[in-house]
């Protein structure tokens, strides 16, 4: 597979994860300010902090927070930003996706464009997250069922879970940021909402309700939401599922990582089946959340000079002498040495 | 000559065929009050109520919609195009304003034996054209005979002295040719340009087609049309026909695009698509050793054949311009070492150069002994004293065009210009005669076009394509370019024109 391509469909993919896990923030954040009175300057801020975000134009109001994370052009990782750069990757690719994909793709995109977006939003903002939840539901089923499960699906399944594991880690680092009126609130309803909007942000609510409380219900909705062996959107499973795309990428049995983006993805996943949830909590969650996210940063840096941007001279270590040779060899991975 | 004679011949049996035009009128109801230009050849009427013969089936068969009908077809049309993101984007904005394509849903038709004829014009000029790349970069037989001048050549912009005694895979230069047909008022075809660099356009001859087929299945069963679909599974077999020898029996076949940001990315896609090979951009390419390597995933994978969108200009920045970001460095070397083949040969704007456009019919008698089918358009050299006189002296009858501009730019139209633009363009001519040439105004012929007031006739002319790798194919029918301004006749995209599906009968209609 070309290079820039499998980086194209890597970050379609991304992009489109990434667009629905900031509708679910948003969408849980509306809701849970339903019930609470939360001070003004705590109600909407955490968004944008765990977005990255410091330096929004305005007051962190909600129509102010929610509209910028929604559909301004000038903030990278809005809602429209996110769709309109799924949609531009999409179409540099077009001839790498199936024709169903692009057709739901293009379509979403026109749709964000129009009016009628505009009305849902204003009208019914609940509707109008959970709509924008299901273009990446339902591209990813288009995509599952259309797209030739080759080297391009697991790119498409690598930039998924890469950005999902991401999220999910910086939406339970939420509870960091959401500071508690005083310490007597732990264990209080505030408190228990706040969990319970986490979980349900990341569609956990119900499979967590299925497992027993392992401890108090902090560390329970952490230790679910980072080391569910089954959920679908645990930081563990999804790096499970990198782990698994990039040994399909090279060919490579999973028990032998060879190349550093196996060897990282393999030495974090390896470390989230030993440490356990009373760890993160005894070195500090806020901590270990940042630590995981930032080792998820590499893995990202890692598989842009793996996959995408190998030097030439690296490369032609491995090009065979006659050429009549050299076609058959790109059937048998090589090794890379990256670019120091 | 021969094609007018056919075409007389053809008009004074239609109008015999045509029988009692009253009567179908008024069932007409579409083209109903469908007023055809009054000078123009039109394609669907030989006169007001009267269809060209073979076409009277047709007239009858669209006639039966209503106006309304019409329009609804026409905007479940356009929905295809914008849900496809069949689009062109425009240049001004890097993060591009998509247009669609105008597109118009009365098929503008060609019958069976005026492609026989057309096809026949083509083949012919194609190979003239191809003997004359060969030769203008070997022995230089047409320039020594004088035939052609030989300074027009040696001396264009597009003449390439790294070609010089480079013999490309298969003696083949010109892969792909989209040649620009016009018909006159005497309903003759007439060539107005050859493109033989990187022609575009082929992705919505193909399109149309689909959209046609959506909306009007019932006129495909009635009516026998010639194909279209085989398009790129023929550009893909020619391809692979002259990759180089070593390449062997399944040569790797690339698209190489300017990027996405190039106003014809949706066609490179599409064709990439469609022909079942990569698309590449220049970075994805390298060469080593004087050989092209696509960079992978999984590494190095050499290439055999690359269908280039690039200019000659834009290939290799270690050979031609320096400063292209578009190009693969040292592709020259690995083309030139015979292991690669680029589609088309580098240097073929020497052949549809509009300043060597006048001798193409001396060249098909030079090389092939033969009257050429399909004639030129007359046309004047600014480069030669006397035609340069005339030219300076008419400017408000002729049309005056640069010679290495493309998409409708640098253009005069002297009956429509303004005097200082005349001018402006006589002082232009003066100081740069090679740059030059100036043709008699062609007035294009016409089809029913929907606009704001109904059936209108606009000027259309037509784009066939044709592929060649050791043997030649002609696409039947083309991309049919329509003006969409009330008697304009410029019906270049870049310049707001729409397009038509073509339509080649078969069986003798």
């Amino acid at each position: 597979m070309i290079s820039r391509v499998a980086e194209h469909c890597f970050w379609m993919s991304r992009y489109l994860e990434r667009a629905e896990n900031i509708a679910r923030t948003l969408e849980v954040n509306a809701n849970l300010l339903l019930d609470f009175t939360v001070p003004l300057e705590q109600q909407w801020k955490p968004l944008l902090i765990i977005s990255g975000i410091h330096d929004m134009p305005g007051e962190p109001d909600g129509e102010t927070v929610q509209s910028y994370l929604t559909w301004e052009l000038a903030n990278p990782s809005s809602i429209a930003s996110s769709l309109a750069a799924a949609r531009e990757n999409a179409r540099i690719i077009r001839e790498v996706i199936s024709a169903d994909m692009w057709e739901r793709i293009n379509y979403y995109h026109i749709w964000m464009n129009s009016s009628a977006a505009r009305d849902l939003y204003n009208r019914n903002r609940s509707e109008f997250y959970c709509q924008i939840k299901r273009i990446n539901q339902l591209i990813h089923g288009i995509t599952e069922g259309t797209m030739s499960h080759g080297e391009s699906w697991d790119f498409y399944l690598l930039g998924k879970h890469l950005e999902r594991a991401c999220q999910t880690a910086r939406i339970l680092d939420v509870k960091y940021h959401i500071l508690l009126p005083t310490p007597d609130h732990v264990g209080t309803p505030v408190d228990s909402a706040h969990w319970m909007a986490i979980l349900t942000s990341c569609s956990g609510y119900e499979p967590f309700n299925k497992k027993r409380l392992v401890s108090e219900l902090g560390s329970s909705v952490a230790d679910f939401l980072v080391f569910d062996p089954l959920f679908p959107r645990s930081v563990r499973y999804c790096l499970a599922r990198c782990q698994r795309a990039v040994h399909a990428i090279s060919g490579r049995p999973l028990a032998h990582p060879r190349s550093e983006v196996e060897h990282a993805i393999d030495l974090l996943v390896r470390w989230l089946n030993l440490v356990k949830i009373d760890d993160f909590v005894k070195a500090g969650l806020h901590e270990e959340l940042t630590s995981v996210i930032k080792r998820i940063h590499r893995i990202g840096d890692l598989i842009h000079r793996t996959y995408f941007d190998v030097q030439i001279r690296d490369w032609m270590q491995h090009v065979p002498e006659t050429p009549s040779g050299t076609r058959s060899e790109s059937d048998h991975p090589h090794e890379f040495t990256a670019v120091g | 000559m021969e094609s007018r004679d056919m075409a007389t011949q053809e008009q004074s049996t239609e109008t015999a065929r045509t029988a009692d035009p009253e009567s179908h009128m008024a069932r007409w109801l579409l083209f109903n009050g469908y007023e055809p230009h009054p000078t123009s050849w039109d394609e669907l009427f030989a006169s007001p109520g009267t269809p060209q013969a073979h076409m009277a089936p047709l007239v009858e068969r669209l006639g039966e919609l209503s106006p309304a009908e019409f329009q609804k077809l026409r905007a479940s049309a356009d929905l295809v195009f914008i849900n496809q993101g069949i689009t062109f984007s425009v240049y001004s904005d890097r993060r591009g304003v998509e247009k669609i394509f105008p597109f118009d849903l009365i098929p503008r038709p060609v019958s069976t034996s005026e492609w026989r004829t057309m096809e026949q014009g083509l083949l012919q000029r194609n190979r003239a054209l191809n003997l004359f790349l060969h030769d203008v970069y070997h022995d230089r037989r047409i320039l020594q005979e004088g035939v052609v001048p030989a300074d027009l050549v040696l001396r264009s912009k597009c003449y390439r002295p790294e070609m010089v005694g480079f013999d490309p895979p298969g003696r083949q230069y010109l892969h792909v040719v989209g040649t620009d047909l016009v018909r006159d008022c005497d309903g003759r075809f007439l060539v107005l340009e050859d493109n033989g660099r990187t022609p575009s356009g082929v992705s919505y001859v193909l399109e149309n087609r689909l959209v046609m087929k959506k909306v009007f299945p019932g006129l495909f069963e009635r009516f026998r049309v010639r194909r279209v679909e085989d398009y790129p599974q023929r550009l893909r077999e020619a391809l692979c026909s002259v990759a180089p020898p070593a390449a062997g029996d399944s040569p790797c076949v690339v698209l190489l695009s300017p990027g996405p940001y190039n106003s014809a990315y949706f066609e490179h896609s599409f064709l990439a698509r469609h022909m079942g090979i990569e698309l590449v951009l220049g970075q994805d390419l390298f060469v080593h050793d004087d050989r092209v390597f696509l960079k992978t995933t999984r590494g190095p994978q050499s290439v055999d054949v690359i269908y280039r969108r690039i200019d000659d200009d834009f290939l290799d920045p270690k050979t031609f311009r320096p400063d292209s970001l578009l190009g693969v460095p040292g592709l020259m070397g690995a083309y030139r070492a015979g292991n690669v083949t680029l589609a088309n040969a580098v240097g073929t704007g020497v052949a549809d150069d509009k300043a060597i456009y006048p001798f193409v019919e001396d060249m098909i008698r030079f090389y092939l002994s033969e009257a050429p089918i399909l004639p030129n358009v007359p046309t004047f050299i600014c480069a030669r004293p006397k035609d340069r006189a005339y030219v300076l002296e008419n400017l408000d009858s002729l049309v005056v065009k640069a010679v290495n501009e493309s998409g409708g730019h640098g253009m005069l139209m002297g009956h429509s210009a303004t005097k200082a633009e005349r001018s402006e363009f006589a002082e232009k001519i003066r100081a740069d005669p090679r740059n030059y040439i100036a043709q008699p105004l062609v007035t294009l012929s016409t089809c029913p076009t929907w606009t704001d007031e109904g059936l209108a006739p606009r000027h259309v002319d037509l784009r066939p394509y044709l592929v060649s790798g050791t043997s030649t194919w002609v696409l039947p029918g083309g991309l049919t370019r329509t003006a969409l301004v009330r008697g304009s006749l410029v019906v270049n995209s870049s310049q707001g024109g729409g397009s038509k599906d073509t339509w080649v009968m078969e069986n003798g209609q």
